[in-house]
C-alpha cells in the first residue's frame, strides 16, 4: 500500500466515525441533552395578547360545505363555523340561536323562526330567511347528492324532492320576508329544534353562493355566520380560524384564534401534544392504561352504540331465546375495562346515555338495564330455544367483524365467554369494512360486529334503524308491533307521550333481541393546562364559542 | 435514437393502458362502495350519490370514461373531498412528496457510496464490519419503528427537532432521516460488494503501477465502474420514493401524496385510485427509461438503440 492511499483511508475513516458519533448520539439523547435556552421565548411573547388554542382536526374535512361535508371532521370545524336555527347549549339541549323566537302551532306541524336582527355573515351580510331556504332545498336537491338529505325528509314535500318524484318548490320551507323562516313538517316532530343543530341545517349566504357556487372550498371565499371565520385553508395541513368580529354573540367568545393541524397519526398527535404543539389530543392505545386516570383528561358520551347483529333470517339465530342466550352470556363489565378500556362504559340498554326527556331524566336512566351478564339465564334459553328448533347440536355460527386490533380483541373475547358459558364453540371472522359492510348490508353475515353513531340529540335517532325494510336494519327483523311505535314516536305530539313510547320501544328491543349490545361509545381528551370551557356534546361535534386558553 | 424512443413510447403507451384496463377491473371487483360509511342512510340518498358519480351507469361506459379520462389526464373529482378534483389532490401532494423523496435520495445515495466505498477499501477490517453493520441495521429496522424512535428521542425528549408536520428545513431533518437509512444501506451493500469486484480487476491494477492517485483510482476508475447496479435499482427507488411513502408521511403528518395510494383503495374513491395508479405508471416508467439512458452515459459500451441502428 501506498501512502497516498492511507490519505485516502484516513479520510474515510474520519468521516466513517463522523457517522457513527452522529448514529450513536442519535439513539442515545436523552431529556436533559438537549434543554438550551430556545429563541423561540421572544416570539411567544409577543403573541401571549392573542388567545390561539391548537387543536387536531385528524384528516381534512369531506367538505365544508354544510350539506356535503356529512361525517365528524367536517362537523368540528363547521360547527363552529357556522350556526343553525339552533344551537345546543352547555346541558346539550337545543336553544335559539340564529332564530331569537320560534314559533310552533297548535298541531306542532307549522314552525315559525324569527331569525335575530343582529345575525350577519362574516362579510356584514345580514343573514335572512332566504339563506335557510336555499341551503336546505340545496341539501335536498338530488343533483347534489347530499349524504344527509334523508334528515330533513321530517319537512313536508322533501322526501318527494329528495328521491327524483316532487320539485323544489313544493318543499313546505318558505321565506315569508328577510326575517321570518316558515317550515311544515309532515307530522308533528318534538326533536325538530334539535335536528336543527346539525350542520346539514346551516345557512348558506344564497348571495355569494348564486356568485361563487364553490364558495365553501377556499378560505377566501368562505363566508360564515357562526362563532369564528374562515382566515386560512392549507388543504391537507391546517385550517386557521379567527374569531368573527359579525357575530351577533361575540361577546361570549374568548379565543382569537383557533388552529386544526391535520395529524392523521395517534402517536404523533400525541407527541405534538407533549411538546406543545397541539392544546389537545386523544391518547394512543398503547398509552391507555397510564393515562386514562390522569387529572388532564376529559371523559364524556359520545352518542353512540357498538353492538353485534343476529341475522335473523339465519339459523339458528331465527329463534328468539337462542338470540337471548347469546345476548346474556356476554359479560360486557369485563369488555368494557378489560378489553376495549380507555374508560368506555359497558351497554346494558341500547340508547346510549346522554338523552334527557321532557321531565329532565335521562333516557338511560329512566329505562334502566335490559340486557345484563347472566350465565344461568343464558344456559337456560339456549336450551329451551334449541328444543323449540328441535336441535340436537347447534348449527355453525360465525362471527364476523371488520378488520381492526379492538374488534378483534372483543370478538375473541366473545369467542371465550361463548364457550364459557354457553359451550358453543364460535368461529370467527373478519374482512376489510368494505367488504364487510356489503356483506351485512346484502344479510349475508350471521353474527356480525356493528356500530351506530348519533345524527341528532333524540333517542327515535337510532330506535329508528330497525324498522321494517329501512337502510339501517340489517337484520332482516319485521315487526308491525314496533313500526307503529316507530311511527308514535316520531310523529306524537306530547312529548311525554312520546318519550314513553320511545322507552317501550327500546324495551321490544331487548325482548327480541336482534341485536346485542356490549358498550357506548366515549370521547376522551387529553386537555393541555389553561384549556377550559370546550363543549364537547355527546352528539357529532364540539363547540368552541366558550372556549378559553390562559397563557 | 429517435426511432428507439418513439419506439419505447409506444410501447409505453401500451403498458399504460394494460395498467388501466386492469385496475379498473380490479376496481370493480373489489366488494364495496365509496359511500359505506358507519354513518346513517337510505336508499335515496345511495342512489342519488351513485348517480351523481356516475357509478350508475353500465360498466363499458365507466371502462370508457376512465380511458377518456387518462388520455385527458382529468378524473375529476375526488368522492371522499368532493370539493377538490383527483389533479388538485396530485397537483398539491406530488410536490411535496417530491421534494421530501429527492433529499432522501440525495442524502441515501451520497452516504450509501461513501459507507460502500469505505467498506470496500478496507475490505474484512473494523471499519468494514462497522459500516455494513450500519447497513444492515438499517436494511432490517423498518422506517417506521426508526420514525418512532428519531421522535422520541430528538424531537420529545432532545427539543432538536420539531415532532411532525412540513414546513421548514429544521422539519424535513427527521423524516429524511427515517426515510433515507433503508435505500443507503441497500446502496452501501450493493457499492461495497461490486466495489470489491471491480477493485481486484486488471484495469486497476495497472492504474495504480502507473502510479495514477488514489484518489483518482478510486473515484474515477473503480466507483464508476461500480455504480452500474446503484443505478440500476435507482429507477425503482426514485419512482418508489419520489411519488410519496404512505407511513412516514402519515407519521410525519406531512401532506405529500403517499396517503392517497393507500387511502383511495380503502374508501374506494375510485377517480383517485385510477389518477394515482396511473400517475405512478407513467412515473416508474418514465424512471425506467431515464436509467436506461443513463447507463449509455455511464458505459459507453451499452449502446441502447443498438438494434435498431443496424
Amino acid at each position: 500500500m501506498n501512502k497516498g492511499g492511507n490519505t485516502v483511508k484516513k479520510f474515510l475513516v474520519f468521516l466513517m466515525t463522523v457517522f457513527a458519533v452522529f448514529v450513536l448520539v442519535g439513539c442515545t439523547a436523552t431529556k436533559d441533552a438537549g434543554k438550551e435556552p430556545n429563541d423561540e421565548e421572544g416570539k411567544d411573547a409577543k403573541e401571549s395578547t392573542e388567545k390561539i388554542l391548537k387543536l387536531n382536526n385528524g384528516t381534512e374535512p369531506k367538505s365544508l360545505d354544510p350539506s356535503i361535508g356529512f361525517d365528524a371532521v367536517s362537523w368540528d370545524p363547521l360547527n363552529n363555523l357556522m350556526e343553525g336555527l339552533t344551537r345546543l347549549n352547555k346541558d346539550h339541549v337545543a336553544e335559539p340561536a340564529t332564530a331569537e323566537k320560534i314559533d310552533v302551532s297548535e298541531d306542532g306541524k307549522t314552525y315559525t323562526f324569527t331569525i335575530r336582527e343582529d345575525a350577519k355573515w362574516s362579510n356584514g351580510d345580514p343573514v335572512v330567511a332566504k339563506d335557510f331556504e336555499f341551503a336546505w332545498k340545496y341539501m335536498l336537491d338530488p343533483a347534489n347528492a347530499s349524504e344527509a338529505a334523508f334528515l330533513g325528509y321530517f319537512i313536508e314535500g322533501a322526501e318527494a324532492f329528495n328521491n327524483g318524484e316532487g320539485k323544489a318548490d313544493d318543499v313546505k320551507v318558505t321565506a315569508k320576508d328577510d326575517k321570518t323562516l316558515e317550515v311544515v313538517l309532515t307530522a308533528p316532530t318534538g326533536f325538530f329544534p334539535d335536528l336543527l343543530t346539525n350542520p346539514a341545517f346551516f345557512p348558506i349566504n344564497h348571495k355569494v353562493a348564486a356568485e361563487t357556487p364553490d364558495w365553501h372550498a377556499e378560505a377566501d371565499t368562505f363566508v360564515s355566520n357562526g362563532p369564528f371565520k374562515l382566515e386560512s385553508w392549507d388543504h391537507d395541513v391546517e385550517m386557521v380560524f379567527a374569531k368573527n368580529d359579525q357575530y351577533w354573540d361575540k361577546g361570549a367568545v374568548k379565543l382569537d384564534k383557533v388552529h386544526f393541524a391535520m395529524v392523521n397519526d395517534s402517536n404523533t398527535q400525541y407527541q405534538m401534544f407533549e411538546s406543545g404543539d397541539l392544546d389537545t389530543a386523544s391518547i394512543p392505545a398503547e398509552l391507555s392504561d397510564q393515562l386514562i386516570d390522569g387529572e388532564n383528561v376529559f371523559i364524556g358520551d359520545y352518542g353512540g352504540l357498538e353492538f353485534y347483529r343476529f341475522n335473523v333470517k339465519e339459523e339458528p339465530f331465527q329463534n328468539k331465546k337462542i338470540r337471548k342466550a347469546f345476548a346474556y352470556a356476554v359479560n360486557r363489565e369485563n369488555i368494557a375495562e378489560y378489553v376495549v378500556k380507555n374508560g368506555v362504559e359497558p351497554a346494558f340498554g341500547f340508547v346510549s346515555p346522554g338523552f334527557k326527556g321532557p321531565d329532565g331524566k335521562d333516557f338511560r336512566e329512566k329505562n334502566g338495564d335490559l340486557v345484563t351478564f347472566d350465565a344461568e339465564k343464558a344456559k337456560q334459553l339456549l336450551e329451551e330455544g334449541m328444543k323449540e328448533e328441535g336441535y340436537e347440536k347447534l348449527p355453525p355460527i360465525t362471527l364476523s367483524y371488520n378488520t381492526s386490533d379492538t374488534n378483534k380483541a372483543v370478538a375473541e373475547e366473545l369467542q371465550n365467554m361463548y364457550k364459557e358459558t354457553l359451550g358453543v364453540e364460535v368461529s370467527l371472522e373478519n374482512q376489510e369494512w368494505n367488504v364487510f359492510s356489503e356483506a351485512q348490508k346484502a344479510l349475508e353475515l350471521q353474527f356480525s360486529r356493528s356500530s351506530f353513531i348519533n345524527d341528532y340529540s333524540d333517542p327515535i335517532n337510532f330506535l329508528e334503524s330497525f324498522i321494517t325494510d329501512s337502510y339501517m336494519n340489517r337484520t332482516g327483523f319485521s315487526s308491525k308491533a314496533y313500526d307503529e311505535l316507530i311511527a308514535k314516536g316520531k310523529t306524537e305530539s306530547d312529548e311525554e307521550k312520546r318519550w314513553e313510547y320511545m322507552y317501550e320501544a327500546e324495551k321490544m328491543l331487548a325482548e327480541e333481541m336482534i341485536i346485542m349490545p356490549i358498550r357506548y361509545y366515549n370521547t376522551v381528551v387529553l386537555e393541555a393546562e389553561g384549556v377550559s370551557g370546550i363543549l364537547r356534546h355527546p352528539v357529532g361535534y364540539f363547540d368552541l364559542k366558550y372556549a378559553d386558553k390562559q397563557n | 435514437m429517435l426511432r428507439y424512443i418513439l419506439k419505447r413510447l409506444l410501447i409505453m403507451c401500451i403498458t399504460l393502458w394494460i395498467i388501466v384496463t386492469l385496475t379498473f377491473v380490479l376496481m370493480i371487483s373489489i366488494p364495496g362502495s365509496p359511500f359505506n360509511s358507519d354513518q346513517s342512510s337510505n336508499e335515496t340518498v345511495q342512489a342519488n350519490l351513485e348517480k351523481f358519480y356516475n357509478l350508475d351507469e353500465p360498466y363499458y361506459i365507466q371502462y370508457f370514461q376512465y380511458i377518456k379520462s387518462v388520455i385527458l389526464f382529468d378524473f375529476g373529482p375526488s368522492i371522499k373531498q368532493p370539493n377538490q378534483t383527483v389533479n388538485d389532490l396530485l397537483g398539491r401532494g406530488f410536490p411535496i412528496s417530491f421534494e421530501l423523496g429527492l433529499i432522501t435520495i440525495i442524502v441515501a445515495v451520497i452516504s450509501g457510496i461513501i459507507l460502500g466505498v469505505i467498506a470496500a477499501l478496507r475490505h474484512n477490517g473494523f471499519v468494514d464490519y462497522l459500516a455494513m453493520g450500519v447497513a444492515v441495521f438499517g436494511i432490517s429496522i423498518p422506517n417506521f419503528i426508526l420514525a418512532t424512535l428519531l421522535i422520541q428521542q430528538l424531537a420529545v425528549n432532545a427539543e432538536w427537532f420539531p415532532v411532525a408536520t412540513w414546513s421548514s428545513p429544521k422539519h424535513m431533518v427527521l423524516p429524511v432521516l427515517a426515510l433515507a437509512t433503508g435505500p443507503m444501506a441497500i446502496i452501501a451493500r450493493l457499492t461495497r460488494s461490486t466495489m470489491l469486484e471491480v477493485l481486484t480487476q486488471d484495469y486497476i491494477k495497472m492504474a495504480r503501477a502507473k502510479g495514477l492517485s488514489p484518489w483518482k483510482i478510486i473515484f474515477k476508475h473503480a466507483l464508476r465502474n461500480a455504480l452500474m447496479p446503484v443505478v440500476t435499482i435507482m429507477g425503482t427507488l426514485l419512482a418508489g420514493i419520489l411519488t410519496g411513502t404512505f407511513v412516514i408521511e402519515q407519521i410525519f403528518a406531512i401532506p405529500g401524496m403517499g396517503k392517497y395510494f393507500v387511502e383511495s383503495i380503502n374508501h374506494r374513491d375510485y377517480p383517485v385510485i385510477m389518477g394515482t395508479t396511473v400517475f405512478y405508471s407513467v412515473f416508474l416508467i418514465m424512471m425506467l427509461f431515464l436509467v436506461d439512458i443513463a447507463y449509455g452515459i455511464l458505459d459507453p459500451r451499452i449502446k441502447v438503440h443498438q438494434k435498431e441502428g443496424e
